[in-house]
C-alpha cells in the first residue's frame, strides 16, 4: 500500500457557544436541573437554522485553503463526507461541497455507517482508494449538525441528554506522501450490535410523514448500560490492536484522541490505555459531544495550540452508534503548527 | 404518606447517609451514579484489596464437585502447594505442609454444609489453636445460574489482619524466610491458578467417566 499521510486538519464551530442555562430552564425538576448542570458540557455550539453541513465544511476548508494555497481545491481527487443529519435525506453532501469548493474529484462518497468513528473510517477508505487509483489527494469531512435542530425541539430539550451534543465540522487533508504517515488503521464492524439505536418521532408517524411528534435518536432504557459497557470495551480494544501492530506500548502514545460522548468514557478510555488524562485531550467542555466531528475538531484545537509535535505518535479511536462499528488509526504526526 | 407496606427504616429518624433508595434518588438521578461506577479497567487493589474473590465454571456435576471439595484431602490435589495431609488426633483437623514456606505446617478444618453446598476451609500456618485463614467456597448448580449443566464455584478470601502480621510469631519455625501474607498481592492470580487446577481435574474425571471424588478418598 502506498504511504498516505494526514497532512492537515481544520475545523469550524457554528455560532456563539450556547450555555447550559439554555437547557436547565426546561428541566422538569430542580434536581434534574442540578444534574444537568453537573454532567453537561459548559458550552456547545448549535448550527443555525438555515446553516447546512456543506456551509460548515466550506468554512473549515477556507482554513486549509489559506494554509495550502488557492489551488488546493483543484488538487483534490477524492472527497468523502459524513453528515450526521443529512440536509437532504436522499443525497449526500459531497457533490454540493465539491461544487462550492471548485473541486473536480474523480470520486465523491458520502458515508453513513460509521457514526462517531467516521473520521477513522474515512481515513481508511481514502487510503484504500489511493492505493488502487491515481488519486493523490483526498479531503475527508465529518459534519455533526444534529445538536441545534434535534436537541432543541420543545419536547427533546427537556431531556437530560439534550445539553450534551454540540455541532461542528472537522476536516482532514490526506496526501500520498510520507509527511505525516498513517502508520496503521483498524476498523471493525459488530453486526450483533446493529439495530440497538433508534430514530423515532416519539409518535406513530414515520419521520417523512406529516404530523405530530419530534424526531430524535435514542437508545431504549434497557440498552443504555449495555451500550456503555460496550463503549468501555470497544474503543480500547481497537486502539490496543493498532498499538500492538505498530509496536508501541499504549502508555507510550503521545496523544490519544477519541470521540467524546461523555466524561466517563473519556476517563475510562485513557485509564484503559494507561495514559494520563493530559495525553487524552478533548473539547467536551467547550463543544459537547461532537459525534464524528469530535476527533478532527479536537485534533485541530490541539494542533493550533501547538501541542502536537511532529514525529509524535497520535492515536485516534472511536466507536459508533450502539457499538456496531469501531475504528482506530495511528499517525506519525507531521502537521505541527 | 408512604408507598411501602412495610415499616422500612422506621426505627431511624433521619435519612441514613450513603443509602440510595428509590425514595430519595429516582432513576434519573441514580443512573448517572451507577454509570460513574462502571469502568474500562479497575485498579487491582480496588478489586482485590481486602477481599480476594475468584470464580469459575466447571463442566462436572455440582453435587459431586461439592462432595469432592468437602473432603479436606481434595486440597492435596488441586492446591498449588499444600501437601502431605494427615488427620491429627483432633477429629476433623488435618495437618499438611505448605511448600511455599520451608517446612511450614498448615492446619485445616473443613466446615461444609451440604444443603447450601458451601465449603469453608478454616486454616492457619504453624498452629491449630486459631484457624484464622478462612477460604469461603460455594458450589452452585450451573443449570440454575447459566441454564446449562455443570457447576459454578465461587471462592472468597478476606484479608485477616494476620496476613499483614503473624499473630503467632512464636509458633513459626526459626528463620523461615517467608510469611503467608507476603503473597497477598498474588492471591488473586494464585487462587485463580488453583481454581483452574480444580476445574481441570474435575472436568478430566467427568469427561472420562471417573468419579469426581476419587476412590482413594472414599
Amino acid at each position: 500500500m502506498p504511504q498516505v499521510s494526514l497532512v492537515d486538519v481544520a475545523s469550524y464551530l457554528p455560532g456563539d457557544p450556547v450555555p447550559t442555562d439554555y437547557f436547565t430552564q426546561f428541566s422538569r425538576s430542580e434536581r434534574m436541573a442540578k444534574n444537568v448542570m453537573f454532567r453537561s458540557p459548559t458550552g456547545r455550539h448549535h448550527i443555525g437554522r438555515d446553516e447546512t453541513a456543506v456551509d460548515m465544511a466550506e468554512q473549515a476548508f477556507g482554513v486549509l485553503r489559506e494554509r495550502h494555497g488557492a489551488d488546493l481545491a483543484a488538487e483534490i481527487d477524492i472527497i468523502i463526507t459524513h453528515t450526521q443529519l443529512p440536509d437532504n435525506p436522499v443525497l449526500g453532501a459531497g457533490p454540493e461541497l465539491a461544487r462550492r469548493l471548485g473541486a473536480r474529484p474523480s470520486q465523491v462518497l458520502d458515508v453513513h455507517n460509521s457514526g462517531c468513528a467516521a473520521f477513522v473510517q474515512m481515513m481508511a477508505m481514502a487510503r484504500m482508494m489511493m492505493a488502487t487509483s491515481e488519486a493523490k489527494t483526498a479531503l475527508i469531512v465529518a459534519a455533526q449538525n444534529c445538536a441545534g435542530p434535534v436537541f432543541t425541539q420543545p419536547d427533546i430539550r427537556k431531556l437530560a441528554q439534550a445539553p450534551v451534543p454540540g455541532d461542528g465540522c472537522g476536516i482532514g487533508l490526506l496526501r500520498r506522501d510520507d509527511s505525516g504517515p498513517i502508520l496503521d488503521i483498524e476498523t471493525r464492524t459488530y453486526p450483533e450490535f446493529a439495530g440497538d439505536m433508534d430514530f423515532s418521532t416519539n409518535g406513530p408517524r414515520k419521520y417523512w410523514e406529516p404530523g405530530e411528534g419530534q424526531g430524535c435518536v435514542s437508545f431504549s432504557e434497557s440498552k443504555i448500560t449495555k451500550v456503555f459497557a460496550r463503549g468501555n470495551r470497544l474503543v480500547p480494544e481497537v486502539a490496543l490492536e493498532v498499538c500492538k501492530r505498530i509496536g508501541v506500548k499504549s502508555s507510550d502514545i503521545d496523544t490519544f484522541v477519541t470521540n467524546q460522548p461523555n466524561r466517563l468514557f473519556l476517563r475510562n478510555w485513557h485509564d484503559a490505555l494507561e495514559l494520563p488524562a493530559e495525553r487524552h485531550p478533548d473539547t467536551f467542555d467547550q463543544c459537547g459531544n461532537l459525534f464524528a466531528a469530535g476527533i478532527p475538531v479536537t485534533l485541530d484545537a490541539e494542533n493550533r495550540a501547538g501541542r502536537l509535535r511532529n514525529g509524535s505518535v497520535v492515536l485516534l479511536s472511536a466507536f459508533a452508534h450502539a457499538g456496531d462499528f469501531a475504528g482506530a488509526a495511528a499517525i506519525r504526526w507531521g502537521a505541527a503548527r | 404518606m408512604t408507598t411501602s407496606a412495610l415499616p422500612a427504616l422506621s426505627d431511624i429518624p433521619e435519612e441514613v447517609p450513603g443509602v440510595i433508595r428509590i425514595e430519595n434518588s429516582d432513576r434519573e438521578t441514580t443512573t448517572p451514579i451507577i454509570m460513574d461506577m462502571l469502568r474500562s479497567v479497575y485498579p487491582h487493589d480496588q478489586i482485590f484489596g481486602d477481599y480476594c474473590p475468584v470464580q469459575t465454571y466447571i463442566a462436572a456435576p455440582p453435587r459431586e464437585v461439592y462432595e469432592y471439595l468437602a473432603d479436606t484431602r481434595s486440597l492435596e490435589e488441586w492446591t498449588y502447594s499444600l501437601r502431605g495431609f494427615t488427620e491429627t488426633e483432633e477429629p476433623g483437623l488435618w495437618l499438611s505442609y505448605d511448600r511455599l514456606g520451608d517446612a511450614t505446617k498448615c492446619f485445616t478444618r473443613t466446615v461444609a454444609h451440604p444443603d447450601a453446598m458451601t465449603v469453608d476451609y478454616h486454616c492457619a500456618w504453624d498452629q491449630s489453636e486459631h484457624l484464622w485463614m478462612i477460604y469461603l467456597m460455594r458450589v452452585v448448580d450451573a443449570q440454575v445460574v447459566f441454564n446449562k449443566p455443570g457447576s459454578v464455584v465461587t471462592w472468597v478470601n478476606c484479608k485477616h489482619p494476620f496476613y499483614d502480621e503473624n499473630g503467632y510469631p512464636e509458633t513459626a519455625p526459626p528463620k523461615r524466610p517467608v510469611w503467608v501474607g507476603d503473597f497477598w498481592e498474588m492471591f488473586s492470580a494464585g487462587h485463580q491458578l488453583e481454581l483452574d487446577n480444580l476445574k481441570a481435574i474435575c472436568e478430566y474425571r467427568a469427561a472420562n467417566g471417573l468419579p469426581i471424588k476419587p476412590e482413594w478418598m472414599q
